[in-house]
């Protein structure tokens, strides 16, 4: 079959599926189940139509069913196993991640990242959205800042590769301090501690336009009465922004800085690509990396964590989100 | 589809029969140069016929190494009417398992390393090759046993067979120089590893850097140096200690490993023996890293490095004129023979079909290895292949390394488990090497993750 016709074929079939099911579903409880007959037909309708929402929600249920909830009781039955899944081991993995300093390194080295790269790209993006909307060439601004988001992660890290290589002919930043008088180069991946802060700037270069374009729609929202309110009570611009503005869109900053928290706990395509977990840069989805494929139980055990790490940001992100949507 | 087929058949018989094959795109044509056996080729084609069956190839090789391993893999084609598909990925290693557990392996995986192969042959992703295979290899490979142990593994019932079939060696035992740069100094070439560390000693004393070292390369960064280790262990050690290191019958911290280590600290671990410093060595890449010897001034004087490097080398540089190589030599007081390092490459049925088990015989044709052999980056144990096809002298001299040492022992990170030899041991080297942890520190570091692996 040609894929046109196949496609024309998946389409029917799962439109008409859709109908059917609905159509079909509603046909059964109304004239089967539940009919508007016998003794009580007014109570057979109320038990129909108290029936009816869960006859649509059951699709949906299932498929989250098999594609969230399965997924995830069965890596943490996964995790309990040893490295090829043959033995049960209970606990294991997770004492011997407890007692491994790499891990620990990881842990610490992720919460370094989840303080600092929501905060930073949501601030610089707040202030981005904030100035490129007062300019006549915020529009070019605002697309030059946002253009790294169209990047993938490890097409970025190449990039910076480059900006912070080891040579002044080769790295932006060595060819600034060549140009500035120092002599030797500067491996700037390999200074403890620091280098960690090197590499979040690359994630933080990647998603300050993503922050920038949620919030400078939230920033044209604000009815424009509160803030001529503010000017004819004499604040100032800095007052305005942060007195006026920002508590008027704080829900905002929260889903964006919430939504960037979860995927600095996913992220890892950095890190791998940068320095491979070396140098003291190891995060927790790049050792998750270094244990997969060789140690299913252990990876599964780290990818756990990270899942149980995650779940409270994200449960506050969809509460945040929700209010917003009021 | 079968017009297809049959037009296809049609072309290879009239191609092999008129010996015009540079439609076919194939490299040296079949007859034309007595360097090759042609003679086997024939018999495999008249006896082969596969028209219409298709060959999926996964492997690790990419960019001119695929180019290369293509031009081998047109042969087959041309022989038996098959049709070739190989992919290479620069993270075979993960994509093979992924590809094996979800059911849709290709026919035949190239391994990078033997462990990786024991790996899926224990989870019963691998198909033996059979005996008359062993046997085939035990008699027509130098050291035949030896490959034979190395391809040999068990499955998932413990039951040991045959399931990789070598192919394109790696001697690693090299170390790479400028003999120009040489001669201008005044230096020779060394025939002890005593005299080696006098040179390192006198080129840096001279004012020059002796060593190039460059350990990046992605996510498996650290791996060159692991190699610097395991040549040290064999000029150190006896080779039971390296095969008990390998193997954990001793602990990674012993004091013969750390040893070893920091015979490797000696030469990476001092600033004014390593282009850049010990710093950078840990972030230049090691298909940039050779680059210092071709500068003017020489930016380096020696890089140890195995004998594919040479394909990083700048474009026309010539072995033997512009650079040559010199065995990384062994110590003259410890007597333990002439030790080599080596790795390679291991094919291995993922998915059992006759077209696989044709491409295993296919293999052990003289002329799967010459037509590699007469191009570049390719040595091999095949006693049967004409040394005559080497392209070079000097990649005949490293052929003759290969099957004159006194000693050969496999890359013992390959040969680790993954999470030792293929993330432990390179973490623990580039930690070492900048100096954030010492050797015992780095060993005791590895032998506690060997001994958590469950």
């Amino acid at each position: 079959m040609s894929p046109l016709l196949q496609g024309i074929a998946t389409i029917l079939i799962g439109v008409g599926g859709c109908v059917g099911y609905f159509y079909g579903a509603n046909l059964l409880l109304d004239r089967v189940i539940f009919p508007p007959r016998g003794r009580d037909p007014g109570a057979n309708i109320s038990r129909a139509n108290a029936v009816r929402p869960w006859l649509f929600l059951a699709p949906a249920m299932a498929a989250l069913g098999l594609y969230l909830v399965y997924p995830v009781v069965g890596s943490f039955w996964r995790s309990l196993y040893n490295r090829d899944g043959g033995t049960f081991i209970g606990p294991g993995n997770y004492t011997d991640l407890a007692a491994d300093p790499a891990f620990r390194t990881a842990v610490f080295n992720n919460l370094l990242w989840v303080l600092v790269v929501p905060a930073a790209s949501t601030f610089i993006g707040l202030v981005a959205a904030q100035l490129t909307d007062r300019i006549r060439w915020g529009n070019i601004a605002k697309s030059i800042i946002f253009m790294p988001m169209a990047i993938s992660f490890v097409g970025a890290s190449l990039i910076w590769k480059f900006v912070y290589a080891n040579e002044a002919d080769i790295g932006l930043l060595n060819a600034i301090r060549a140009a500035l008088g120092f002599d030797d180069p500067l491996d700037v991946i390999q200074i403890p501690f620091w280098n960690n802060f090197f590499l979040m700037a690359i994630l933080i270069w990647i998603q300050t336009g993503f922050a920038m374009v949620i919030l400078s729609a939230a920033l044209r929202g604000i009815p424009d009465e509160t803030i001529e309110a503010a000017i004819l009570d004499g604040a100032n611009p800095l007052q305005i922004f942060f007195r006026i503005m920002v508590p008027q869109i704080t829900g905002t900053i929260l889903v964006v800085w919430t939504t960037i928290t979860i995927l600095v706990l996913k992220v890892f395509d950095i890190v791998y690509t940068m320095t491979g977990g070396n140098f003291g840069t190891q995060i927790l989805p790049s050792y998750m990396m270094s244990y997969m494929f060789k140690d299913d139980g252990r990876a599964t055990a780290v990818a756990f964590v990270i899942m149980l790490i995650v779940l409270p940001v994200m449960v506050w992100n969809i509460v945040q989100a929700r209010k917003e949507m009021r | 589809m079968q017009l297809i087929a049959m037009a296809g058949r049609v072309a290879a018989a009239l191609a092999l029969a008129t010996g015009s094959a540079h439609a076919q795109g194939l490299e040296f044509t079949p007859g034309e140069d007595d360097r090759f056996s042609w003679q086997s080729y024939e018999t495999f084609a008249d006896s082969h016929d596969l028209s219409g069956q298709t060959l999926d190839i996964s492997g690790v090789w990419t960019g001119p190494d695929k180019d290369l391993v293509e031009s081998v893999l047109a042969y087959f084609e041309a022989a038996t009417g098959a049709q070739v598909r190989y992919s290479g990925s620069e993270s075979f290693e993960q994509d093979i398992v992924i590809a094996a557990q979800a059911g849709s392996a290709p026919d035949i995986a190239v391994f990078p390393q033997p462990g990786l192969a024991a790996d899926m042959a224990r989870r019963g992703f691998l198909t033996p090759l059979g005996e008359d295979t062993a046997d085939w290899v035990r008699r027509n490979y130098a050291a035949g046993e030896s490959w034979v142990d190395l391809g040999s593994y068990e499955n998932e019932t413990g039951a040991e067979a045959l399931y990789g079939f070598f192919y394109k060696i790696d001697v690693k035992s090299l170390v790479w120089y400028v003999p120009d740069a040489f001669a201008e100094a005044g230096y020779e070439v060394p025939g002890t590893l005593e005299d080696l560390k006098a040179l390192t000693e006198r080129i840096a004393a001279d004012g020059g850097t002796p060593w190039c070292i460059g350990l990046g390369s992605g996510a498996a960064t650290g791996w060159p140096a692991t190699d610097w280790v395991e040549d040290l262990m064999l000029r150190r050690e006896r080779p039971e200690t390296y095969d008990a290191w390998v193997s954990h019958e001793i602990p990674f911290n012993d004091p013969a490993v750390v040893g070893a280590i920091e015979d490797y600290g000696w030469f990476a671990r001092n600033d004014a023996f390593v282009e850049g410093g010990a710093q950078a060595a840990a972030t230049t890449d090691f298909r940039e890293s050779p680059a210092g010897l071709f500068t003017f001034p020489p930016g380096c004087y020696m890089h140890r490095q195995a004998s594919f490097i040479d394909t990083y080398f700048p474009e026309g540089s010539e072995i033997g004129l512009d650079v040559d190589f010199f065995y990384f030599p062994a110590y003259a007081g410890r007597d333990l023979g002439r030790p080599v390092l080596g790795a390679g490459t291991l094919w291995a049925i993922t998915r059992d079909s006759e077209a696989a088990h044709v491409f295993i015989d296919f293999l052990k044709t003289p002329i799967a290895h010459e037509i590699w052999m007469a191009q570049s980056g390719f040595l091999t144990p095949f006693t049967g292949a004409s040394p005559e096809a080497y392209a070079t002298d000097s990649m005949r001299a490293q052929g003759e390394i290969l099957t004159s040492a006194t000693t050969f022992r496999f890359d013992g990170s390959d040969l680790m488990p993954g999470e030792i030899g293929a993330d432990a041991f390179w973490k623990g080297m580039i930690a070492y090497t900048t100096g954030r942890s010492d050797a015992e520190t780095v060993a005791q570091e590895i032998e506690r993750r060997w001994n958590a692996i469950r």
